[in-house]
């Protein structure tokens, strides 16, 4: 399933930097020592002599936390890839600090067979970067009529179940999807917009498109879909998570599912948690996605849930276009934005107060828990999947993404806090410190992204 | 006017608003043929159909001695797949010094002007701007009354999809006047109140109180798509006719953009109204098209 094998035989010695474990209840300088692949041991000081030939991170100023996974990626291959390719958006994850992505369905075609999900799964061990754990779809082709094979797709390597990018519009089709996989632990991850409501909308429908004349899509949309998946949830007891939530009333709806038992979890967007439906004004192109950029009551009410823990896990909706499909009027223009490598720097934007330990559950913990994958932990014996971040101002420049996506509405943005290394099973597949390359026996199969090749594309 | 567009009037001040029905004054004054844009090619690219905004912007650009170019859409090769971008880029290199243009699409005038250097105006988009039109009727209040300032002025319909409506809102909140919205909730969202603007939803408690009546084209796609129950639900909640013309105080005038639909959001009665200014309001479209372009081009 991972992508990146373990570095047999390689030591890593990661040294001084604020590790991040809620799951060990740790938030402290310390050294961590990599064996093969694994975390082996953290300690307030290693002493070299205790791994013989281990390389070392000088990580003092960082912070060291379990790699991050990004439940929500467009990774566009097979079928898309002059928007993107497993290969530049695994790129794009570990320059963002992420260790793994959860890739969605939508490619040409839809990874609706296990052939279609071992490929991915065989790309993305080539390319060597991040980890990639492929979602499959709900119905054949995505098309929202006939049942995807459930159990082939999760022994070919599916962590979930989701046709993102549509709504399945028919109850009755994900009613029974939902029975005939009910006892599969990958969980169903709903796309909300109602078909009738969000008809020809382009963005919100609220005050700003009523001035702006733009057809809208109202938060109903969204609301009745996330209200009608949840009770379907609990009809059908089967595991359920909501991707990207932009209204509070989602969340309200969220939270009530819970309280009534239903096995729901829910994720909000970098995009979602800063920006508003203004960014509409003078008609460019910048703040189109589904479902829309809402207003700054929901915006608030997204934050407020991110803190309060009702927020379960965030995820960028990586969803990288070409400049040309970004362009022109705006019906015609494509629909998301690149995500991966403005996340970690977005979310201290939109929560400068978010305690870190909470950041790690949110990108970390969570997300292994919501896919069933390894990491989300640096205890010993745990996956050696490590993000580091730094918090240091930097600006946004979407020409330096590794991504092949480079439109998002953060461009030009101050963000405070971006990822520095990045380590999965051990190997350091990005550096991003600013100096040479470490050398490291570690991955000889693999490769290391730097900043130096970033600035060289 | 400074501007290089005229996209919307959003962006255009009083002052320069003043300036604009000023010279439009004078146009109409002394209608006599001009050279402000002679040897300047003007295109006009008409994406929707559209018979008098077409024909009195080709009349102003001839009256003011431009070389002026019809393209149709619909046999170019921006139909084959050319972008905007690119189509701009062909007219500019060809020395169009101005386009005129109508979409479908709200914005797309915006997208034009992003990649033409030349001038751009909008001939209507979507259900977002109709600059021109919201001059024309400026320049109609302001000769029937002397004045924009002060005065009351009804819109009553579709607001929602009415780029007419949209464009004379800032219009008239610009030179201080007051505007009352009328009609049902699914055409006029609250959200569209503002300051100086608000929203009414009973016509007959309005038009005692106005100095004049905006009434809007009803389309038939917005009878069949449930916005409105039926056209006779809809007339006997927002019709004017002759008994709500009777609600109307001495002096006010009645104004349509048209094409205006008979029977539905207006009877004969108001085509016979002594205060009906819809010829007024079309002789203006010229004059005030020629003050646009003369103050952008030349």
């Amino acid at each position: 399933m991972s992508a990146v094998r373990g570095s047999n035989g390689a030591k890593l010695i990661l040294r001084g930097g604020r590790v991040v474990d809620p799951t060990q209840g740790l938030d402290a300088i310390r050294d961590v020592l990599i064996e093969h692949g694994r975390i082996a041991r953290i300690a307030d000081g290693i002493a070299a002599n205790e791994a013989p030939g281990a390389a070392e991170l000088d990580l003092r100023g960082a912070i060291v936390a379990p790699g991050f996974i990004d439940p929500h990626v467009h990774l566009r291959e097979p079928g898309q890839t002059h928007k993107e390719t497993i290969t530049s958006g695994t790129a794009a994850a570990v320059a963002g600090g992420f260790t793994a992505v959860a890739a969605m369905p939508n490619t040409i075609p839809a990874l609706d067979t296990p052939e279609l999900i071992r490929t991915v799964i065989e790309r993305a061990r080539a390319a060597a970067l991040a980890r990639v754990y492929p979602i499959a779809a709900i119905t054949q082709g995505r098309a929202g009529k006939e049942l995807a094979p459930y159990n082939l797709l999760v022994k070919a390597g599916a962590v979930a179940f989701s046709d993102d990018g549509s709504t399945v519009d028919d109850a009755r089709v994900l009613r029974r999807a939902a029975l005939y996989a009910r006892d599969l632990a990958a969980p169903f991850i709903s796309h909300c917009e109602e078909a009738s409501l969000r008809a020809g909308g382009l963005m919100n429908e609220g005050e700003t498109s009523a001035r702006l004349g733009i057809g809208g899509s109202p938060r109903l949309a969204e609301d009745l879909i996330v209200a009608r998946d949840l009770l379907i949830a609990g009809d059908t007891r089967k595991r359920w998570h909501i991707a990207h939530l932009s209204t509070g009333r989602g969340l309200e709806l969220v939270k009530w599912a819970r309280s009534q038992g239903i096995d729901a979890t829910c994720e909000v967007t970098p995009h979602h948690l800063v920006f508003t439906d203004a960014l509409f004004a003078g008609f460019t192109a910048r703040g189109r996605v589904c479902p829309p950029l809402r207003t700054q009551e929901d915006v608030a009410a997204l934050r407020a849930g991110v803190r309060d823990g009702s927020v379960d896990v965030l995820a960028t909706d990586h969803a990288p276009h070409t400049a040309s499909d970004k362009s022109g009027p705006l019906s015609e223009t494509a629909v998301g934005f690149t995500g991966l490598e403005i996340a970690v720097g977005a979310y201290a934007y939109a929560l400068p107060d978010l305690p870190l330990e909470r950041l790690v559950v949110l990108c970390s913990t969570n997300v292994a828990k919501l896919l069933n994958v390894e990491g989300g932990t640096l205890a010993p014996g745990s996956i050696a999947d490590v993000t580091v971040l730094r918090d240091e101002p930097w600006v946004v420049d979407p020409d330096a993404f590794h991504s092949k996506g480079k439109s998002t509405p953060f461009a030009g943005m101050k963000l405070p806090r971006r990822a520095i290394a990045t380590i999965v099973g051990g190997a350091l597949v990005y550096d991003g410190m600013g100096r040479e390359p470490l050398v490291m026996r570690a991955h000889e199969n693999g490769r290391t992204i730097t900043t130096t090749e970033a600035g060289t594309r | 006017m400074a501007p290089r567009n005229l996209l919307d009037l959003d962006d255009v001040s009083a002052e320069e608003l003043v300036a604009l029905l000023d010279r439009a004054e004078a146009f109409h004054r002394d209608p006599s043929p001009r050279r402000a844009l002679a040897g300047i090619p003007v295109v006009n690219l008409f994406f929707e159909p559209s018979t008098r905004t077409h024909t009195s912007f080709a009349i102003a650009e001839q009256r003011l001695g431009a070389e002026v170019v019809t393209i149709d859409p619909s046999d170019s090769s921006m139909v084959k797949g050319e972008s905007i971008a690119d189509t701009a880029i062909t007219l500019a290199a060809m020395g169009v010094g101005g386009i005129v243009v109508r979409h479908k699409e709200s914005g797309f005038p915006y997208v034009l002007a992003r990649s033409f250097p030349g001038h751009v105006v909008n001939a209507g988009d979507g259900t977002h701007a109709h600059p021109t039109q919201a001059l024309l009727d400026l320049l109609t209040l302001r000769q029937e009354f002397g004045r924009i300032t002060g005065l009351r002025v009804a819109i009553v319909g579709d607001i929602a999809h009415s780029r007419v409506a949209r464009s004379n809102i800032h219009g008239l909140r610009a030179l201080g006047a007051e505007t009352i919205l009328v009609g049902p909730p699914t055409l006029l969202p609250d959200a569209m109140a503002q300051e100086g603007v608000s929203v009414e939803r009973d016509l007959d408690a309005v038009l005692p109180k106005v100095d004049a009546v905006m009434l809007l084209r009803i389309q038939r796609e917005r009878l069949d798509s449930a916005l409105v129950p039926s056209v006779a639900a809809y007339a006997a909640d927002y019709q004017l006719n002759a008994r709500r013309l009777g609600l109307l105080r001495d002096g006010a005038i009645v104004m349509h953009p048209g094409p205006y639909n008979r029977g539905v959001e207006l009877t004969d009665d108001v085509l016979d109204f002594p205060g009906c200014r819809y010829v007024n309001q079309v002789a203006n479209g010229v004059f005030v098209r020629m003050a646009v372009l003369e103050a952008l081009c030349s």
